[in-house]
């Protein structure tokens, strides 16, 4: 059987749910603003500008992929926390191997990231806060497919390793935040102490900003100046959305990820 | 019989040191209407899963429309209609659009699903709700969606776990008639679980599992008719004494509250009646009735034997 249908049938599905939630939708755009205006000027104000970037400025791509980064994996970690959801049943009943369930998720969760972010970039372009004349349209293209399929993989292998992330408060908690605050989203890493900085190294997620640096503030010199060549930013990410997929996908074909998903589902341990 | 549709041996799946089930083995034949009977905890979700390949079996073998659910799991599922005890369906979508979701699973296209989606609709009587949000559903429409989402792609075999779980009479009368719609118009094997045992009554051969094995099956009737002619059931103050009077007599009997239970063999009821008078006031009633699914239900859950048991 073809995977075109299934795969298409998810993509929709996450879609429709996007448009009809509006909350999640009105949240994914709230939270960066937050960011970018409230803690934005207050560091603004202590940090200053550099290479004629403002701080808030040189937020934006770090916005930008905190809206990716929450978008694909909240999609992504449906897979574990989206018990009450039906949709995990029809899923793993359907005639594919069951790590297809991983890549369909993970391609939904693209989907989420990308509309996400799409919408943002539209409301900073109204704000004044994206320099139009310094975006390289290819490496932002680039950056918005892969960052989103990074976030994804993170999001993914936290579902597959685990069983006890199944609220919304430990997913926070446990995962998105330290994603979040140890990349260089608010800060260039070079500024942090060498602990911190070897931490932010390992992050798969300070590329994918990293990236969006380049495709969103080209020309910048100086200490808001992305960080990593791009060359670098795209094999990290690209190598470790593929590492992280196919770990998902054997976890969640083996016994061990398969079963404790099949029993939560039904809610029982025997009978 | 005609060929198998479910040929399970020896079937077995252990949790740590819990079995689940115990080496269970069952043969269904293509288009027959089977039930799983037992009570709570006793395997039939687990079989179920393991047949509908779900849940891996931790020794044994089966085999469902043809394939092994071992070595081609998606060529059972491809074959396969699986009815969750809980609603597999996204109550923040429409019913053509879960039914749409479901259908494409499969590798149905668009017109297809619609053209389905309707005349189950239909059969069900509430054509009206296509477009209608999920939610808006009554509990036996959603129940009814449900199964016609597990049978939107035609499947060889369906599985029906609880089917009619948590609904009230009228509604499961319902959901039954459409159950026996679907077999006559797709001629598809149907294997469900279910408590209610005068439901069960229509399935043309039931079995029932108590702690993983299987303890008796075969048609409801020749099961009831293998329990004895009658069941006497006798109301007591003090049922232990009962219990303890009777026995010898009737053989072993159950306890259910005030009343307790045995069952007579033969058909003349002249001994009863003796039997009710040498009592004296120990009973303050009884009643002689013919037995039924239920009665084969707690003599099993009792753990007591069966004549005409095959292990």
């Amino acid at each position: 059987m073809s995977m075109a249908r299934p795969i298409l049938a998810v993509l929709q599905r996450e879609v429709l749910k996007l448009g009809r939630q509006r909350t999640r939708l009105v949240a994914s755009m709230v939270r960066p603003m937050i960011w970018l205006l409230v803690i934005g000027s207050g560091f603004g104000a202590v940090l200053g500008s550099a290479g004629g970037l403002s701080y808030q400025q040189f937020l934006a791509p770090g916005v930008l992929g905190m809206t990716m980064l929450f978008g694909a994996m909240l999609s992504a970690l449906t897979m574990v926390y989206d018990k009450e959801s039906g949709v995990m049943r029809m899923l793993v009943i359907a005639p594919f191997a069951h790590y297809w369930i991983v890549i369909v998720k993970t391609l939904s969760a693209v989907v989420a990231a990308l509309l996400q972010a799409l919408l943002l970039m539209v409301l900073l372009a109204l704000l004044g806060y994206l320099r139009f004349a310094a975006i390289d349209v290819p490496l932002l293209l680039l950056g918005l497919l892969l960052v989103p399929l990074a976030c994804a993989g993170i999001g993914m292998l936290a579902a597959a390793f685990t069983k006890t992330l199944d609220n919304f408060a430990a997913l926070m908690n446990f995962v998105i935040f330290p994603v979040f605050f140890l990349s260089g989203s608010l800060y260039p890493i070079t500024q942090l102490p060498p602990w911190l900085r070897i931490v932010a190294t390992l992050n798969p997620y300070t590329y994918g900003v990293d990236l969006l640096k380049h495709a969103l503030l080209t020309g910048v010199e100086g200490r808001f100046a992305p960080e990593f060549s791009v060359g670098l930013d795209v094999a990290v990410l690209v190598g470790f959305t593929i590492a992280a997929v196919t770990i998902a996908c054997v976890r969640f074909s083996g016994e061990a990820a398969f079963d404790s998903v099949i029993r939560v589902l039904t809610g029982k341990k025997t009978g | 019989m005609t060929a198998c549709a479910i040929q399970a041996q020896g079937l077995e799946r252990r949790y740590g040191e819990v079995v689940a089930v115990d080496g269970l083995d069952l043969e269904i034949g293509e288009g027959e209407f089977f039930g799983l009977l037992g009570p709570n905890g006793s395997g039939k979700t687990t079989t179920i899963h393991m047949l509908a390949t779900l849940v891996r079996p931790t020794a044994g073998s089966a085999r469902v429309a043809g394939f092994d659910v071992r070595a081609d799991a998606v060529g059972v599922r491809g074959r396969i209609g699986l009815v969750f005890q809980e609603s597999a369906l996204d109550r923040t979508l429409s019913v053509a659009e879960n039914l749409r979701f479901a259908g494409r699973l499969y590798g149905l296209a668009g017109g297809q699903i619609e053209h389905r989606a309707k005349t189950l609709l239909d059969l069900f009587g509430i054509a009206d709700k296509y477009h209608a949000p999920t939610g808006s559903l009554s509990g036996g429409q959603r129940r009814a969606l449900d199964i016609i989402r597990g049978v939107i792609h035609e499947p060889r075999v369906l599985f029906l776990d609880e089917p009619t779980i948590g609904l009230d009479i009228p509604v499961r009368r319902r959901i039954w008639r459409f159950i026996e719609g679907l077999r006559q118009r797709n001629r598809m094997t149907v294997l469900l679980t279910t408590h209610y045992l005068e439901e069960a009554d229509a399935c043309e051969r039931v079995a029932f599992i108590r702690k993983g094995r299987l303890v008796t099956q075969g048609a409801p009737r020749a099961l009831v008719e293998n329990l004895g002619r009658h069941v006497v059931e006798f109301e007591s103050a003090d049922v232990d004494a009962l219990l303890a009077r009777v026995q010898p007599t009737l053989g072993k009997g159950l306890k259910e509250g005030g009343t307790a239970l045995f069952l007579h063999p033969h058909e003349d009821t002249a001994p009863l009646a003796r039997l009710q008078e040498d009592l004296g006031d120990l009973a303050a009633a009884m009643r002689v009735r013919r037995p039924n699914l239920n009665d084969v239900f707690l003599w099993i859950h009792a753990g007591a034997d069966l004549p005409g048991v095959r292990p």
